[in-house]
C-alpha cells in the first residue's frame, strides 16, 4: 500500500466516524501510537483486514481447557452474524468491546473465541466459515489493542447449535461467536 | 432426475458381443443405456450352509455392481458355474465364467477361513466384474464414515461396501469429522476435537495407533493424503485465515497454496496423479470448486458447474470430479470433468439433500450422505442410472462417507 493511499484511508475513516457519531473520544488504553484502545466509543474497523494477522507461535497455549475460568462462562454475550457473513456488524461490536475492556483490565487472562454457523450447507465449508467468524472477532479485538497471542479461535461449524430446530429464527441464533476465558 | 435405464433385452448386448472384438475377451458395456450383461448363475452350487452364504453375498455383489442382469438357466450371455463349500475348516469357492460355446473368461479358486466368507465372495465378485466387463469392482472396498447416535458426539465407523460388517473405530465422546482413507487403504486421516480443538490425526489401522499430524493455533482440518502417501493437503488458519496447505509428512514442512485473505477454503482432494488439488473456495461470494497445482501457483475455477454453490469435491480414479451442488434450494450430487464438461446430476430430485460424495474404486458408483427430515443416511449412487441404494440399517445419523481405494 502506498503512503498516499494509507493517508487517504485514515482520513476517510476519521471523516466517516466523525460524521457518523458527531464526536470522537480520545484514544486511550494499550493502543498507544494512534492505535485505538478498548473503551473508545467508536473504532475504525475494516472487515477486509481479517486474515492478515495469524499467530506468531506455532502452538496453542498448553492445556487450554484445564485453564478455563468457569465463573466467566456465559458472562459475555454471543456475537451474532448475518447469513453467509463473517463481518462483525456495527450493532454487535459493543459486545466485543466489552470483552476487550475485560482483557485490558486482566492482563493474565486470555480468550477463546468459538465460531459457529447455522445448519445449512456443507459441514466442511461451515467449519471454515465458523473459523472465519471467530477470526473476525479476533481481528476486532486486536484492532482494540489486545495482543493476538491472547486470543485463540476455535470453530465448531454447524456441530454445536445454540438453538435446536430449523428456520431463520433458529438459524440467526446459531450464527454466532462465543467467548470463554483462560488463565 | 437421472435417466433410469432398466435393462434392454439381451439383443443389444448380444450385438455388442458379435461386433468388434472386445479387448481381452471382455464383454463391452461402454455407455449407459446399452443395457447390462445377461448373467446366468444357475451353474453355481453350494453343498453346505457356509457355501450358501458365500454364494448369496456373491450374487448380491454382482447385482449391486450394476453391470449385470441375473437371468435363468441357459439365457445368459455369460454363464458362471462352480461350487462353494467348507472343506477341513477352510472355505473354498471355485468359479468358472465364460461365453457359452465360445470363450472362457475366468477360472479361479478362492479360499479363506469361515470368518472370511464375505470377503471371499467380495473378491470373487470384483474379479468376475473385471473379467467380464474389464472394469474394477467395488465389492471389496470399505467405507469409513461419521456416525452420531444421540448426544452431540460423532464417532468414526467402518463398513464393507455392501453395508455389512459395521465396526466402530473411535470411542472418544467428542467430534470426529471428515475421515479419509490413505492411498493404500491402511491408514485414515481425520479431524478430531480430542484435545478440545480441531486437529488433524492419522490412524494406522494395522496397529490402531493414532498420531496427531497438525495442531496449529486456529483451525486444522480437511486433511487428505496424496496418492503417493507422502503429502497431506489440509486447511489451516494459523496465518490468520482458513487457507489450503500441503504438509510433507516426513518433515512436517508446510507449503501454503492459497492466499485469499477475504475468502475461506475447504474440502481439498487430490487428482489421481497427485499433481493437482481440487478444493472449495468462497472467493466468488459463494462456495465454488477450484483446482490448483500441488506446489501452488495460479488456481483455476472449474467452470460450467450447476447450482449456485458447489461443495465436497471428490476427484475420482477416472479423472471425473463428483461434488454436491445446491440446485433449486437442495443439494444434489453431480459429476463433471476437471475442465467442467460432461456435467451429469446423479442423485434424484426427491426433496432430500445429497452431500459428501466419495467415488467408489470402480469409478462408477458414489457413496454419499442423504439427509431427509432430521435424518442423514448413507446412500450408494450409480452414475450410470441404477436406482440409489440407502443403507437404512445403520442407526443414528451417518455423514461424510469415504471409500477405500
Amino acid at each position: 500500500m502506498s503512503g498516499t493511499k494509507w493517508w487517504v484511508w485514515v482520513l476517510a475513516s476519521v471523516l466517516v466516524i466523525s460524521s457518523a457519531t458527531g464526536c470522537k473520544r480520545t484514544v486511550r488504553g494499550p493502543g498507544a501510537a494512534g492505535r485505538p484502545g478498548p473503551g473508545d466509543a467508536v473504532t475504525p474497523w475494516d472487515p477486509d483486514q481479517i486474515g492478515l494477522e495469524g499467530w506468531d507461535s506455532p502452538e496453542r497455549p498448553f492445556d487450554l481447557e484445564g485453564r478455563i475460568i468457569q465463573e466467566l462462562q456465559g458472562q459475555f454475550d454471543s456475537v451474532y452474524f448475518g447469513f453467509d457473513r463473517y463481518a462483525v456488524d456495527a450493532s454487535e461490536r459493543p459486545k466485543v468491546e466489552r470483552v476487550a475492556i475485560f482483557l485490558r483490565d486482566h492482563a493474565d487472562v486470555g480468550v477463546i473465541v468459538d465460531g459457529h454457523t447455522d445448519e445449512r450447507g456443507s459441514a466442511e465449508y461451515n467449519l471454515a466459515l465458523g473459523e472465519r467468524r471467530a477470526l473476525a472477532v479476533r481481528q476486532y479485538l486486536t484492532t482494540l489493542g489486545i495482543d493476538g497471542s491472547r486470543i485463540q479461535t476455535r470453530s465448531f461449524g454447524e456441530e454445536r447449535p445454540a438453538a435446536p430446530g430449523t428456520g431463520e429464527s433458529v438459524w440467526s441464533l446459531n450464527r454466532r461467536a462465543e467467548f470463554s476465558f483462560y488463565r | 432426475m437421472p435417466i433410469f435405464r432398466r435393462l434392454l433385452p439381451a439383443l443389444l448386448a448380444v450385438a455388442a458381443l458379435a461386433g468388434s472384438a472386445p479387448v481381452r475377451g471382455q464383454i463391452t458395456v461402454t455407455k449407459p443405456g446399452e443395457g447390462k450383461v445377461a448373467l446366468d448363475l444357475s451353474g453355481l452350487r453350494a453343498t453346505d450352509a457356509a457355501g450358501q452364504e458365500v454364494l448369496a453375498v456373491l450374487r448380491a455383489d454382482l447385482e449391486r455392481s450394476g453391470w449385470f442382469q441375473l437371468v435363468g438357466s441357459g439365457q445368459g450371455q455369460v454363464a458362471v458355474s462352480g461350487a462353494a463349500q467348507s472343506r477341513g475348516g477352510q472355505l473354498q469357492l471355485h468359479l468358472e465364467a465364460g461365453v457359452p460355446g465360445a470363450r472362457r473368461l475366468l477360472g479361479q479358486t478362492y479360499r479363506g477361513t469361515p470368518a472370511q466368507a464375505r470377503a471371499v465372495a467380495h473378491q470373487a465378485a470384483d474379479e468376475l466384474v473385471k473379467a467380464v466387463v474389464g472394469r474394477p469392482g467395488m465389492a471389496s472396498a470399505r467405507v469409513v464414515f461419521v456416525n452420531r447416535r444421540g448426544g452431540t458426539a460423532k464417532e468414526l465407523f467402518v463398513m464393507d461396501a455392501d453395508g455389512h460388517g459395521v465396526v466402530q473405530l473411535t470411542r472418544d465422546n467428542t467430534l470426529s469429522l471428515s475421515p479419509k482413507w490413505g492411498p493404500r487403504g491402511d491408514r485414515l486421516v481425520y479431524t478430531s476435537y480430542l484435545q478440545r480443538f480441531p486437529d488433524v490425526y492419522l490412524i494406522e489401522l494395522s496397529t490402531g495407533q493414532r498420531s496427531r499430524l497438525s495442531a496449529f493455533p486456529g483451525l486444522n482440518t480437511g486433511g487428505v493424503l496424496s496418492p503417493d502417501g507422502r503429502d497431506l493437503a489440509l486447511i489451516l488458519s494459523k496465518d490468520g485465515n482458513p487457507e489450503l496447505y500441503v504438509m510433507q509428512l516426513a518433515t512436517r514442512r508446510l507449503t501454503r497454496l492459497t492466499h485469499t485473505r477475504t475468502a475461506v477454503e475447504a474440502s481439498p482432494d487430490w487428482s489421481p496423479d497427485g499433481r493437482e488439488i481440487v478444493y472449495v473456495s468462497d472467493a466468488p461470494g459463494a462456495p465454488r470448486l477450484y483446482i490448483i497445482g500441488r506446489d501452488g501457483g495460479r488456481a483455476r475455477r472449474v467452470p460450467g458447474l450447476p447450482g449456485n454453490e458447489q461443495v465436497n469435491p471428490s476427484w475420482g480414479p477416472d479423472g471425473r470430479i463428483a461434488f454436491s451442488a445446491r440446485i433449486d434450494g437442495r443439494y444434489r450430487i453431480a459429476v463433471a470433468s476437471a475442465q467442467g464438461g460432461g456435467v451429469e446430476v446423479v442423485s434424484p430430485a426427491d426433496g432430500a439433500d445429497y452431500e459428501d460424495p466419495s467415488w467408489m474404486p470402480n469409478a462408477r458408483h458414489l457413496i454419499a450422505a442423504r439427509a431427509a427430515g432430521r435424518r442423514s443416511q448413507l446412500v450408494l449412487l450409480d452414475t450410470m442410472g441404477d436406482p440409489p441404494l440407502v443403507f437404512s440399517a445403520i442407526p443414528g445419523d451417518s455423514t461424510s462417507p469415504h471409500a477405500s481405494p
